[in-house]
């Protein structure tokens, strides 16, 4: 091979430029196409991001097929709960108008767990204006039943003073303490 | 989670953020400053003999050099390990942030690399042309990709050559340290961690990095002479002895001036550090970084650069400080890394690090992260003579 | 019980007969695609569905009342709900506070209000003088260091002002998550991706609130358009109350609001 005193070095001069200039080809090959449209991202994600699975419906879209539940918990104080928190999501639930499955409706010692999440006033830093809270079994002993009792034995879950006040007005709230 | 850590009484509560409890960066983030701080040191002494012209370093000078590329070719290994997605790591490469203080990462490792291997292979030139002429087939097209297809041995292409040497080493001095500074810097950059984020950490990182380059280039020096039954060069290793000492005193005293400031701007997150040090960190900082692994070496090394020393004791005592302070940098990136980690965010609360074995991030992958540059030194070895002895000796700009 | 349950079956076959054929709730009940299926669901904020989403034209805002937040975890809940977030991983969560007389700060957030706070704390002796639940989420930050440290820039801050993370370029580095100075991100054990509150970006865009705004009982989770005048954001946001941010000193200009937040939070 023909080499001259400094032919190494030029291969090595002309070896750097042609990596450089590949890498710099191939940089711009494979970055994706909508990279950089509004900033040092893919554009397109911001729509990726806008279109995954919405699994959470609103009250109004359970509401919507469920009327007599709708009519009981919109009447009372529990109407700002969302019923997918107690029963889970609309997606687990309903697709393209169908039932797919079915939700888990609580029942006894779960509901009693359920209630205290937001009533137990234990836990103090819940402030008094924004939520009614008990001490139990402090309050089934006021109320003078067995403290085994859960709290829907009393307050419709969805409804909670609807039998009290019902209860009340048969009464005739007459009671005079 | 409740326990109270003593020297922080008034986090009481030890609140640990939810997504704190897990450490993210673990033991591949810390090799991965580990390895390229070995880099970055061995470069440095081999650059104090091509560059500064020491001449009593000249039996290590190449030596240090294949040590450094050995390191730096496994200095990607980790950070794969410790990647999710290791498969898309040319992201880096394609689309680099360049607000990103780590986006620059796989181009400087690049430069790094094509800076080091070229001044390997202009270094060992003479021997790679001698080599071709010799061998025949495949081992003769291997070295000529080595050499470039050229063979010219002339006076004029070894004048250049040195010239190319001084060239190469001069720009690796900057290279090298804005590659560490760098790996510094992706902490000290981090605002949301208090330990971490000071001006003082790539000065700090650099240093240490200086300190675990020379400290493994003594032991293994003194290691291999050894185990070869070679005479090891006395006047070199005192050399080196006294140039680590002078880097690991100022790395030490960075260090403890990062602590001392912690301590006495006493600030609400400066709190939070020192009840780390004074806390979780109280066995792997206090006791092995500061006091074994920093005051021990100081005292050793005291004792070999300003007392005199015999041969003998010098050599054993160089290759003790020398591992004391490899562990000591290894104490130290553990310290900064995983031990910044340990404060959660809500500055109430310490979490803690449990390594695993058999993790892709484990202990036992640290262990063949650790072997793996050895294998490639020995590998480099058997086509770089790491020493060259006597005649063959004619090439090297330091050397004239 | 029997007889109004068979009534009803009935009256569900012609409600729902009257929604498809669009008699009920009018315009608002739009038939929306989400994800494979499509949602019957109202819009909830105001206008969205009837323009173009125009990504520089956005302003929303997220304001969190601490002084109405009762700590039931209803949004941690549906947050895990709606993005199947794994377990030990946060997109949201909620703190409790507790301030004794001597200042002395005790906080815990046990599997971030996931389960609610059930038992009220017994380790301090203490007396308490003060007590409140704070709501962390994504501060979507107006200079997100998240997004400054991503070195791929697989994290964002979308023109329309939200942070969002490109799981198809993420090398889950944890960068982010260490950069992040509300520890709001976390590395995806399945996708090894980072991930982190949206504000229910999927949501937003289709007129809905986010999934924990939705499900809160008290209002103590408030987002809308603050290009909308008459919205509730808007008009807290002009009133008198005192909103804060968290850890202002970071200099990463949060877009959550904070009312009623106490000096101890970060």
């Amino acid at each position: 091979m023909q080499s001259t005193y400094n032919s190494h070095v030029k291969r090595i001069v002309v070896g750097l430029i042609v990596i450089v200039a590949l890498g710099l080809a191939g940089k711009k090959l494979l970055a994706p196409k909508s990279f950089g449209v509004y900033g040092h991202y893919r554009a397109d994600a911001i729509e990726e991001a806008a279109a995954i699975e919405i699994r959470h419906g609103t009250n109004a879209s359970c509401l919507s097929c469920h009327p007599f539940e709708a009519q009981i918990h919109l009447s009372g104080k529990h109407s700002t709960i969302s019923c997918e928190f107690c029963h889970g999501p609309y997606a687990d639930h309903a697709k393209n108008g169908k039932k797919i499955g079915t939700l888990p409706v609580k029942t006894g010692e779960e509901i009693k767990i359920l209630c205290l999440r937001c009533h137990n006033r234990a836990i103090q830093a819940r402030p008094g204006e924004v939520i009614k809270t008990v001490i139990m079994p402090a309050h089934l002993e006021e109320q003078k039943v067995k403290t085994t009792h859960i709290c829907n034995q009393c307050h419709h879950v969805h409804a909670p003073l609807r039998y009290i006040n019902h209860a009340k007005r048969i009464v005739g709230m007459q009671e005079a303490s | 989670m409740n326990s109270v850590h003593e020297g922080a009484s008034y986090l009481i509560s030890n609140y640990v953020f939810p997504n704190d409890l897990h450490v993210h960066w673990s033991m591949m983030i810390v090799l991965y400053p580990y390895l390229s701080g070995l880099v970055d040191g061995a470069f440095i002494v081999a650059a104090l003999y091509y560059v500064f012209g020491v001449k009593s370093l000249k039996p290590i000078a190449r030596f240090s050099l294949i040590f450094a590329l050995s390191f730096l070719l496994c200095v990607g290994m980790p950070v794969m390990l410790h990647l999710g997605r290791p498969e898309r790591n040319l992201n880096m490469l394609i689309t680099p942030s360049p607000s990103s203080a780590m986006a620059g990462g796989g181009y400087l490792f690049m430069v790094t690399l094509a800076v080091l291997l070229l001044l390997i292979l202009f270094l060992y030139r003479t021997f790679l042309v001698k080599q071709q002429r010799q061998s025949k087939g495949l081992k003769r097209l291997f070295y000529q990709v080595l050499t470039f297809g050229s063979d010219n041995l002339s006076d004029e292409a070894l004048a250049l050559d040195e010239k190319v040497i001084k060239f190469l080493a001069a720009l690796g001095i900057p290279v090298a340290t804005i590659f560490h500074g760098y790996v510094g810097f992706l902490f000290g950059g981090v605002k949301a961690n208090p330990s971490w984020s000071t001006p003082l950490m790539p000065v700090i990182f650099l240093f240490s990095a200086c300190v675990s380059g020379i400290s493994g280039i003594i032991l293994a020096y003194i290691v291999i002479k050894r185990f070869r039954k070679e005479a090891v060069d006395t006047a070199c290793v005192r050399t080196l002895i006294n140039t680590l000492f002078g880097f690991f005193i100022l790395a030490f005293s960075f260090e403890m001036l990062e602590v001392f400031s912690h301590h006495y701007l006493r600030s609400g997150y400066h709190h939070m550090v020192e009840g780390l040090l004074n806390g979780p960190l109280f066995i792997s900082f206090w006791i092995w970084q500061v006091g074994i692994c920093s005051l021990g070496p100081l005292l050793i090394l005291g004792w070999l650069c300003l007392l005199r020393v015999k041969d003998s004791a010098f050599v054993i005592g160089s290759a003790i400080v020398s591992f004391i302070l490899l562990l000591q940098v290894l104490f130290m990136r553990w310290n900064v890394i995983i031990g910044g980690q340990l404060m959660s965010k809500s500055a109430r609360g310490y979490t803690e690090f449990h390594p695993e074995w058999f993790d892709k991030e484990g202990i036992i992958a640290v262990v063949f992260v650790m072997a793996v540059p050895f294998i490639i030194l020995f590998i480099l070895s058997r086509i770089f003579p790491l020493w060259m002895e006597g005649k063959s000796e004619a090439q090297g700009a330091g050397g004239k | 019980m029997e007889q109004p349950e068979s009534t009803l079956s009935e009256d569900r076959r012609q409600f729902i007969k009257k929604v498809l054929k669009g008699t009920i709730a009018g315009s608002l009940l739009l038939v929306l695609p989400a994800g494979a299926g499509n949602l019957k669901v109202p819009e909830q904020i105001k206008g969205i569905r009837n323009r173009p989403w125009e990504l520089a034209k956005q302003n929303f805002a997220f304001i969190v009342d601490i002084t109405r937040c009762i700590g039931c975890g209803s949004c941690c809940v549906a947050d895990k709900r709606e993005f199947n977030v794994p377990d030990g991983h946060y997109r949201t969560w909620v703190e409790r506070y507790l301030k004794d007389f001597d200042d002395a700060v005790y906080v815990d957030s046990p599997k971030g209000g996931l389960d609610g706070y059930q038992e009220p704390r017994t380790d301090i002796k203490k007396e308490i003088r003060d007590t409140f639940f704070v709501p962390k989420l994504c501060n979507m930050c107006h200079e997100p260091s998240c997004v400054q440290v991503c070195p791929v820039g697989a994290t964002y801050r979308s023109p329309d002002g939200f942070v969002l993370v490109d799981s198809d370029r993420c090398v889950g580095c944890a960068y982010c998550i260490q950069a992040c100075p509300y520890s709001v991100r976390f590395l995806h054990p399945v996708t090894h991706t980072a991930e982190k509150c949206t504000w229910c970006y999927h949501r937003v865009r289709k007129g809905l609130l986010p999934a924990c705004v939705e499900v809160c009982p008290t209002g103590a989770r408030k987002f809308g358009d603050l290009n909308d005048p008459e919205s509730e954001v808007t008009q807290i946001l002009k009133g008198p109350g005192v909103l804060t941010v968290l850890k202002k000193e970071m200099g990463n200009w949060p877009a959550l609001y904070y009312k009623g937040l106490r000096r101890e939070v970060v």
